[in-house]
């Protein structure tokens, strides 16, 4: 224990050395950022638990082509499962003479287990929370069926075989499954009328989902039972394993600030080892005092490390503090894309950044500190005696798999942990070494130089790898913060000015083939310019040259996404506009069957001109021959369809119509118009979407800059780092030079040129790489124009050089102000 | 067995045929060859000899900051060239103290905890006391909390001295204690190491340059190129 104190007594004497300061500074911006983003994603996922089970409609799910064995409700039971059941299948609907493809879904008495139903008696009248669907008998429709079939409540409809009392609106469901474009109209039906209705028959397109909730660890141990029983046509989802998808652009933010977190740690890891080299050296002298008093090595490795501990677990603790701080700034910076309410954060993450603070110290500062252990106690005689260097894959080694670990945890893809290390790792060789080269090169230089330069480059020539470490965190920061800004700024111009003037800004969804002819003349009538009309028929790719897709396609691919949904199937004569054929050949007046792929999704599922494609449209398949295969831009605003299919083909089908059009923004009244002529036609404003999109981009980007602030901070403890290493050389040096006779200005303007030179590298570089990297992005993988911006050329390096040099004379204040007979007497 | 004797016979420190060599960049240079010495417990002895002749080495192998060639060196009847550096960092702890040319005091720390941090590395609770005591001995009384940067060279020696005794040790080794310090400053820090040495009964082996310092030793060690004549 009075080791402990000594400990404690020594650290406090110390606590006013700039490297204990600095160490602390570093920790907490580490600490405090990884804490952010832990609190963050936590929460983020937690929202996602509590909304996963009601969006299944359960705590779990067993979603099944055929009706479960009886023993698997009877287990169910026997574990005090509650069970509902739904079945979901289309079917084409006529009343009055139209045709509609709805989407039925029976229910079981006990549905919903979780989350309500929402209903409406009428088109007026107030909304209503329902904790149980349709009696028998009847049908609860959505709206849009109602005005596409001319019925109203307390009509008769019939669904297959079986007549039903039509007595409510629906207006919510908790567990409604697919995008809201591929959404078909919902008829809710009691499961007693299912089989009534004659649609269930062998080969016939139903979903069954068996629901259950009861108590976590009963559901446990029946999933537990159930998985080695399911076919492989039958899938268990629950809330755990199956959360709904966070948006992509949510998930790659969680991603992206995961991974800028990393960025900081990194390198606020810099700065952490060269302040704990630095505190090591100058305690090289007292540990060999303490080793000629009797101290051994493993009790003075515990004296110097339980200090560090120290320093960790106060600065740790301040860290998660203000890390719980900078969460709550990031969600408000997301709140528009975030899903309300937000779940409350576990201590587990708020303990996790806490970790990652002492796990990031051991990481970076360890390895200088294991190097007061070998400090020989001949020391006090011999000076010159100095401890071993570190093992290099000691230094390295803890680091860099704190760093993959960390990666890891973002990514949860080993591939892609592994290209970021690999590819992280050459940049920075490549980097160090040019920066290595560079130096050298000034070194040379050098000699010809006048005073006040070599003074000047002497700062950044005085140790090659902390100049180095300087230049590469400055650079990599800001590259990081020039990218996202730029990306961001470059996706939304180039696409405003991609998009023509007059280019279509509204699209129509849902036209009945009757309305057509007369939509068409009020666009016209009303001086609104469109685009064709295509007819959609929602069907799904199930079969390629009779093998099934499912087979085809890898996980998380285009073609992998396309064959889980309902596609937009259309026909058409001519190729639309702006499609451009890359095989096979355009049809003429050629008989139906006939079909056009798109070319990415050709490719995802290596499909063929000539092969045989498998569709199945409301229960009944059909097959049709790859003609041609199509390349398009999905970002003209017209629409743009996977699969165009030759005239005729889709005729057996119920459609309705999509087209586009143009509304100058004098003319928007005119929406109200055709919204209250087409009731049952959905319009969808681009400008709004675009608003979306370009908020969402915006928000992103913010959050992500966020955080780069934090690295940029990181890098100004590397400079300050740095400079502490030398201060005492520096003073030293400053003092004899003005013994000599220099003055304070030489000086002064010495240290303006070194540091300015430092920013101005770190900025020109920055600028160099992203550029680099941007028209890589903009040419490979975005494909918008590339511009370079020079007014960033100047912009980046000055600002860059200004920060530094403030902050760096700042550091180095001492040189001047301290009075230099005061120095050399010291000595 | 020699050991055994040697423990009877009172004989604090022995050495046997000690040698020590290292290898430079023409060839194996030898600093110290076949040094046999026996110092018994009380005794003061000088080390003398021209600078390079290899006084700085001998008392290190003495004190076990370093480790010999060839030969054997026993401390209180043990052979200290076969402990590890943790054996003899113990025995340091235990046995020895020193005194430095370059006072060697921890910047960080004030006079006080200098002292007492010899004390405080045994884990003895009376720290406080005995490192004050001793202080007040040197004459430091009024500079507790001074910082060795606020004392004058004389000053940070006397606190120094204060951290050599104040453990009691069996035997104290100083080398050039005075080499820092200017005649008169110098002169009465060895008076009170003497006067120190006299009140705790301690082995004094002290190198020096000055032969009136040597003479007031028991006996003299004469160090040319590494040998005892
Ligand atoms: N590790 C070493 N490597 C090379 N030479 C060494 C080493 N240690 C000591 N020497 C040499 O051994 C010789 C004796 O050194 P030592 O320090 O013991 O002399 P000294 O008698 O204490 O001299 P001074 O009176 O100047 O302090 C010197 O020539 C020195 O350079
Ligand atoms: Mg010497």
């Amino acid at each position: 224990m009075s080791r402990f104190t000594l400990a404690l007594r020594l650290l406090w004497r110390d606590s006013r050395s700039g490297e204990l300061t600095l160490l602390i500074l570093a920790l907490l911006i580490a600490v405090s950022s990884s804490t952010a983003i832990a609190l963050f994603s936590d929460r983020l996922q937690r929202t996602m638990s509590h909304q996963a089970a009601e969006l299944l409609g359960a705590d779990l799910v067993i979603a099944s082509p055929e009706v479960i064995a009886p023993q698997w409700l009877e287990q169910a039971k026997q574990l005090n499962l509650t069970t509902a059941r739904t079945a979901e299948f289309p079917s084409v609907l006529i009343e009055h003479d139209e045709l509609l493809l709805a989407s039925i879904k029976a229910i079981s008495d006990t549905y919903p287990l979780r989350g309500f139903l929402k209903t409406r008696d009428g088109d007026a009248g107030t909304e209503t929370i329902a904790y149980h669907g349709p009696e028998p008998g009847t049908a609860w429709l959505d709206k849009r069926i109602l005005s596409a079939l001319k019925l109203k409540l307390g009509d008769i409809l019939t669904v297959g075989e079986k007549p039903l009392l039509v007595t409510k609106v629906i207006t919510y469901e908790p567990d409604k499954k697919g995008d809201f474009f591929s959404f078909s109209p919902r008829v809710m039906i009691n499961d007693l009328d299912l089989s009534a209705t004659g649609v269930i028959q062998p080969g016939s397109q139903v979903h069954y989902y068996f629901q259950f909730i009861g108590a976590d660890s009963a559901l446990v141990t029946y999933k537990n039972w159930l998985k080695p029983q399911l076919n492989p046509s039958q899938r268990v989802m629950d809330s755990q394993d199956n959360r709904p998808e966070l948006s992509s652009a949510l998930n790659r933010a969680e991603r992206y600030l995961g991974l800028s977190s990393i960025l900081v740690i990194l390198i606020a890891g810099v700065a952490i080892a060269m302040a704990s080299t630095r505190y090591t050296e100058r305690h090289f002298n007292a540990t060999a005092l303490l080793r000629c008093l009797g101290l051994k090595q493993r009790e003075i490795l515990w004296l110097y490390s339980s200090q560090f501990m120290v320093l960790g677990l106060i600065a740790s603790a301040l860290g998660s503090g203000l890390g719980y701080g900078a969460q709550v700034g990031l969600f408000y910076i997301l709140r528009e894309l975030l899903p309300q309410p937000i779940a409350m954060p576990s201590l587990g993450s708020l303990f996790f950044g806490f970790i990652i603070g002492m796990v990031v110290l051991l990481g970076f500062a360890l390895p200088p500190l294991l190097r007061l252990k070998q400090v020989s106690a001949l020391r006090v005689l011999r000076r010159e005696l100095e401890p071993r260097q570190p093992a290099v894959w000691l230094v390295y080694g803890l680091a860099l798999s704190l760093i993959s670990v960390l990666i890891w945890k973002y990514t949860h893809d080993l591939k892609m942990t592994a290209s970021i290390l690999g590819v992280g790792f050459i940049t920075l060789m490549v980097l160090g070494l040019l920066m290595m080269g560079l130096l050298t090169l000034m070194h040379k230089r050098l000699e010809g130089m006048s005073l006040l330069w070599r003074l000047a480059l002497q700062g950044l020539l005085r140790n090659h790898r902390a100049s180095i470490s300087q230049i590469l965190a400055f650079s990599i920061t800001l590259v990081a913060m020039l990218l996202s800004f730029n990306v961001r700024n470059d996706i939304i111009t180039d696409w405003q000015q991609q998009l023509p003037k007059d280019a279509p800004n509204h699209f129509a969804l849902n036209i009945f083939p009757n309305q057509v002819q007369d939509f068409k003349a009020e666009l016209k009538q009303l001086h609104i310019t469109g685009s064709e009309f295509y007819p959609v028929v929602k069907g799904r790719l199930t079969a390629i040259n009779d093998q099934t897709v499912q087979k085809r396609a890898s996980k998380d691919s285009q073609g992998d996404n396309a064959i889980h949904r309902d596609l937009s199937l259309t026909s058409a004569a001519d190729l639309p506009n702006e499609n451009k054929l890359q095989a096979g050949e355009w049809w003429l007046n050629s008989p139906p069957g006939l079909v056009s792929v798109e070319q990415k999704l050709a490719e995802s599922l290596t499909i063929k001109v000539g092969d045989s494609l498998t569709f199945t449209v409301a229960s009944q398949q059909f097959h049709a021959t790859v003609a041609n295969i199509r390349s398009l831009r999905w970002d003209t605003m017209k629409p743009n369809f996977y699969m165009v299919f030759s005239p005729g083909s889709l005729d057996a089908y119920p459609s309705t119509f999509i087209t586009s059009f143009y509304l100058a923004e004098s003319q928007k009244e005119l929406l109200n118009t055709l919204v209250k002529k087409y009731p049952s036609t959905t319009i969808l404003e681009v400008d709004l979407i675009l608003q979306q999109f370009k908020t969402l981009l915006t928000q992103l980007t913010q959050a992500i800059n966020f955080l780069l602030y934090f690295a940029l901070m990181a890098g100004f403890m590397v400079l300050l780092a740095a400079v502490y290493a030398t201060l005492d050389q520096r003073i030293y040096e400053g003092a004899l030079m003005r013994t000599l006779g220099a003055s304070r200005r030489l000086l002064r303007t010495a240290q303006f040129i070194e540091f300015s030179v430092l920013g101005l590298m770190s900025g020109v570089l920055a600028v160099v790489i992203s550029e680099f990297m941007l028209l890589a992005l903009y040419t490979q993988v975005l494909h918008i124009s590339y511009h370079p911006r020079f007014y960033l050329w100047l912009l980046v390096p000055v600002t860059n050089a200004v920060l530094i040099c403030v902050v760096g004379c700042w550091g180095v204040r001492q040189v001047l102000n301290k009075p230099p007979l005061q120095v050399l007497r010291a000595l | 067995m020699q050991a055994q004797i040697n423990q009877v016979t009172n004989d604090v420190i022995v050495t046997e045929s000690l040698g020590k060599s290292v290898l430079s960049s023409e060839g194996l240079l030898h600093i110290l060859s076949s040094i046999d010495l026996i110092i018994k417990s009380g005794e003061s002895i000088a080390i003398v000899g021209e600078s390079g002749s290899g006084k700085s080495t001998l008392i290190s192998l003495l004190a076990g900051l370093d480790t010999p060639s060839s030969g054997a060196i026993y401390l209180n009847g043990k052979s200290i060239t076969l402990m590890d550096e943790d054996g003899r960092a113990t025995l340091r702890n235990e046995l020895i103290g020193f005194v430095f040319q370059s006072f060697q005091l921890l910047p960080g720390l004030t006079a006080l905890e200098n002292v007492m941090l010899p004390l405080e590395l045994r884990g003895d609770k009376t720290a406080k006391t005995a490192a004050t005591a001793l202080l007040h001995r040197v004459g430091l009384a009024q500079r507790l909390s001074h910082t060795p940067k606020q004392l004058s060279g004389g000053e940070q020696q006397r606190v120094a001295l204060a951290r050599a005794f104040v453990t009691r040790p069996a035997i104290l080794f100083a080398d050039e204690p005075t080499g820092n310090l200017d005649s008169k400053t110098g002169a009465t820090i060895i008076e009170l190491l003497f006067e120190l040495n006299q009140e705790h009964q301690t082995t004094l082996i002290l190198v020096t340059h000055d032969h009136a310092l040597a003479a007031r030793c028991q006996r003299i060690l004469q160090l040319e190129a590494g040998r005892l004549v």
